[in-house]
């Protein structure tokens, strides 16, 4: 395992990233051209009401509910069913009580008996609010963290490469959720900040190492001491995230519909933090590291607030 | 060996105190205790035992102002109706300057509810001279016209000539004349002197009875009526008692409409905590057994302190009394794995020591010192993560990023202390060999415990 020698590769590395990241912009681009959002917004983000019923007689169709719903003029609605568990799902724009009752009592008359599961009714102001929740707080988690890991690292390249990791994973995130169209709703934002703190958290696993190495061997070539931390750090990423796996597969798997696309998101957050702390973060630590050298080989010498220890061992990286 | 006797029984006690807040399997009455079946308490959010969650927002008018007052006045009025109707344990809490949250668990008509505590309720005895409205009409919003059921629009000021501010008393009545349902209703006070002063002056005009602006019934001044009365409008039984409720309760300071309702069956709601039981047992399994056949023998004892550190979990949750939702399984779940972590990190450490060549007793001190510092670092960002849900969440954000938050401080303790004392007390029982075999080194003599 010692052999590999990913960062001197590491142009690779940055190839499959890239891809990664491109497929996801392809994935969410591709969208509109099929006729539909980049991503399947919930009620949550667009407001509306969705009802979720189980009917007396499983087999009752959509069709039959389109039909019963038509002489009701409520727009646009989707009704779609739960292979799983043969449910029926109603969504529509925004109603009113009265319209809810009538909506209820048209089902009942013209396809059947049926149980509520549950009801989702969400005015347009809520979904704008927690529009501005989701971006303000990845905003605010990538700010905090990128002052904690540059305080504890003290430099903003680890904190700054950490962080081009995490774009990476969030547009790879995005865009399977744009291209399995699973529903983006107020757990999506737990998604994100999941992918935030476990990105991150990977990614400083790893620069830990680099940051022990650094103390215990700050002769090593700096590409090389990289690579030594990565490899090091392989084992512990690969057996956490299987662990990580093995319980949110076991949601994703057992834990029924209404969680199934949560789990998904935290599955991907999971693979992808993991990837990106090898694949993104690290070799940019390298690039980076090397480009500060060489500007400040070509400017005068000057003093950086980076700790000794670091610019001893990245000065003679230029050799 | 005396230490080691000290931290067996403190993780013990820390057991046995967890299982006890959590199951209470021991029921202290008085001074006797006694035993019951044990049975997890824990507080379930409503997309796990069923109920009904609904967000009023106070609705800005032109000359209505809101005001935090308002809004609380409001959730008192709104208190009063949910008293009447009778529900078991109610949730009202004030969200911001305008908004009110109304939380029902296990309500069987969401529907009703939502009318009735959405309602403004404001009742106004009009003077409309010689007119006669039919029931429905309603006032426009300027006052002065009104919109007949037809479709027709009257001019007609509205005169009002006392509100339901002033009722003292109101109730649903069965009336055996007419064979139907009325709202009898006394007056107090002010309210009952303008109400008698103007029915004996105005006899054989008609006071109108509006109910936020739309009109319930007409009825003609027969006589002078001493602050009492009834009021008529073909009501079904249900409708009456709703009306006698409302106007019982008082008019809303302020109008409210609701931005938002989730309702989540009893069926779905049982459905949900059968699977994330079921994947939360799979999940703790398979974990389990992934970490004993990699670590072999430390990774039995993380998975001892892993149970241990469920146990803690949910008496934090218990003593805290925060509620349990789905995404907040999730968050347990996903904390459960990432409590793995920290064991991993250590092993991977103390691995390394092992095979540079350090006795076990070194390789721990120093396999935990050096992954006490990666543990830190790599929580507290998952922790600003869950602080920044925290601060900005409702409902279910919230729910996800408590729980992942105190798996987070609960997997910390138990990696970095449970964990710890586990491998010592191994280690002097006398079972280094199979500790150190977790190095996997090719020669095990040269390894001197």
């Amino acid at each position: 395992m010692r052999a590999w020698n990913l960062m001197a590769n590491r142009r690779w590395l940055y190839l499959a990233s890239v891809g990664i990241v491109l497929a996801s912009v392809a994935g969410m681009a591709v969208q509109p051209a099929l006729g539909r959002p980049v991503l399947n917004w919930g009620v949550d983000f667009t407001g509306g009401t969705l009802l979720t019923l189980r009917f007396r007689d499983r087999s009752v169709s959509t069709g039959q509910v389109r039909a019963a719903l038509q002489p009701l003029g409520l727009g646009e609605a989707v009704i779609q069913k739960v292979q799983e568990t043969q449910d029926i799902s109603v969504r529509t724009r925004h109603l009113e009580p009265e319209e809810r009752r009538k909506v209820e009592q048209a089902l009942r008359d013209r396809v059947g008996p049926f149980e509520v599961l549950s009801v989702d009714d969400v005015g347009p102001k809520i979904g704008r609010e927690l529009r501005n929740i989701a971006i303000l707080g990845v905003a605010v988690g990538l700010a905090l963290q990128v002052v904690y890991v540059s305080l504890r690292f003290r430099s903003v390249r680890f904190a700054l490469a950490a962080d081009v990791a995490l774009l990476h994973d969030l547009l790879l995130v995005l865009g399977v959720f744009a291209v399995t169209r699973a529903t983006v709703d107020s757990s999506f934002v737990a998604v994100l900040l999941t992918v935030v703190g476990y990105s991150i958290n990977d990614t400083i696993v790893v620069f830990d190492r680099v940051r022990e190495n650094l103390q215990l061997r700050g002769r090593e070539p700096f590409p090389d001491l990289v690579n030594r931390s990565v490899l090091e750090a392989l084992v512990r990423s690969i057996n956490t995230a299987l662990t990580t796996l093995l319980a949110i597969g076991s949601v994703y798997l057992f834990g029924g519909p209404t969680v199934r696309d949560f789990a998904l998101g935290l599955t991907v957050a999971v693979l992808t933090g993991g990837w990106s702390s090898v694949g993104v973060a690290s070799p940019l630590l390298v690039d980076l590291t090397a480009w500060a050298e060489r500007r400040a080989g070509r400017a005068a010498p000057q003093p950086t607030a980076q700790p000794a220890r670091l610019s001893a061992a990245s000065r003679r990286t230029r050799s | 060996m005396k230490s080691h006797t000290l931290r067996v029984l403190v993780l013990l006690a820390l057991a046995v105190a967890s299982f006890q807040v959590v199951f209470q399997p021991v029921r202290l009455d008085g001074w006797r205790p006694a035993w019951q079946p044990p049975q997890p308490r824990l507080r379930l959010g409503l997309d796990l035992q069923g109920g009904t969650r609904i967000v009023l927002e106070a609705e800005r008018r032109p000359g209505v102002e809101v005001t935090p007052d308002k809004v609380d006045a409001a959730m008192r009025v709104i208190e009063n109706r949910i008293d009447a109707l009778g529900v078991a344990e109610p949730l009202l809490q004030r969200q911001g300057q305008d908004r009110i949250l109304v939380e029902f668990p296990g309500l069987q008509d969401p529907q009703r509810a939502k009318e009735l505590i959405g309602r403004t309720a404001l009742l106004e005895f009009v003077d409309t001279d010689d007119q006669s409205l039919p029931r429905g009409a309603e006032w426009l919003a300027d006052n002065r016209r009104v919109r007949m059921p037809d479709g027709q629009i009257v001019n007609l000021p509205k005169k009002v000539v006392v509100t339901g501010a002033d009722l003292r008393e109101a109730r649903a009545e069965f009336d055996q004349q007419s064979l139907q349902w009325l709202v009898r209703f006394r007056f107090a006070g002010e309210g009952a002197r303008k109400f008698e002063e103007h029915t004996g002056r105005s006899i054989g005009e008609y006071l109108t009875i509006v109910l936020d602006n739309r009109v319930l019934s007409s009825p003609v001044i027969r006589a002078r009526i001493p602050g009492e009365g009834v009021i008529e409008g073909s009501f079904t039984a249900e409708e009456a008692r709703d009306l006698a409720i409302l106007l019982r309760g008082g008019a809303l300071p302020v109008p409210v409409r609701p931005v938002e309702e989730r309702t989540v069956g009893p069926t779905l709601g049982r459905d949900s905590i059968e699977r994330s039981l079921r994947a939360g047992w799979i999940a703790a399994v398979a974990v389990v057994l992934f970490v004993t056949a990699y670590y072999r023998l430390p990774g039995f004892l993380a998975s001892l302190s892993l149970a241990l550190y469920g146990l803690l979990l949910l008496a934090l949750f218990s003593l805290l009394g925060a509620t349990l939702t789905l995404p907040g399984i999730a968050g347990v779940i996903l904390s459960f794995g990432m409590a793995v972590d920290g064991n991993v990190i250590i092993f991977e450490k103390l691995k390394e020591e092992l095979r540079a060549g350090k006795t076990l007793r070194a390789a721990v001190a120093a396999g935990w010192r050096r992954g006490l510092v990666t543990i830190l670092d790599s929580n507290v960002t998952t922790l600003i993560g869950a602080a920044v849900l925290l601060w900005l969440g409702t409902g279910p954000i919230r729910g996800f990023a408590v729980t992942l938050s105190l798996g987070v401080l609960a997997s910390m303790f138990t990696a970095i202390v449970v964990t710890r004392w586990l491998v010592e007390l191994c280690a002097d029982l006398g079972l280094q060999d199979r500790l150190v075999r977790v190095a996997d080194l090719p020669r095990r003599g040269e390894v001197a415990a």
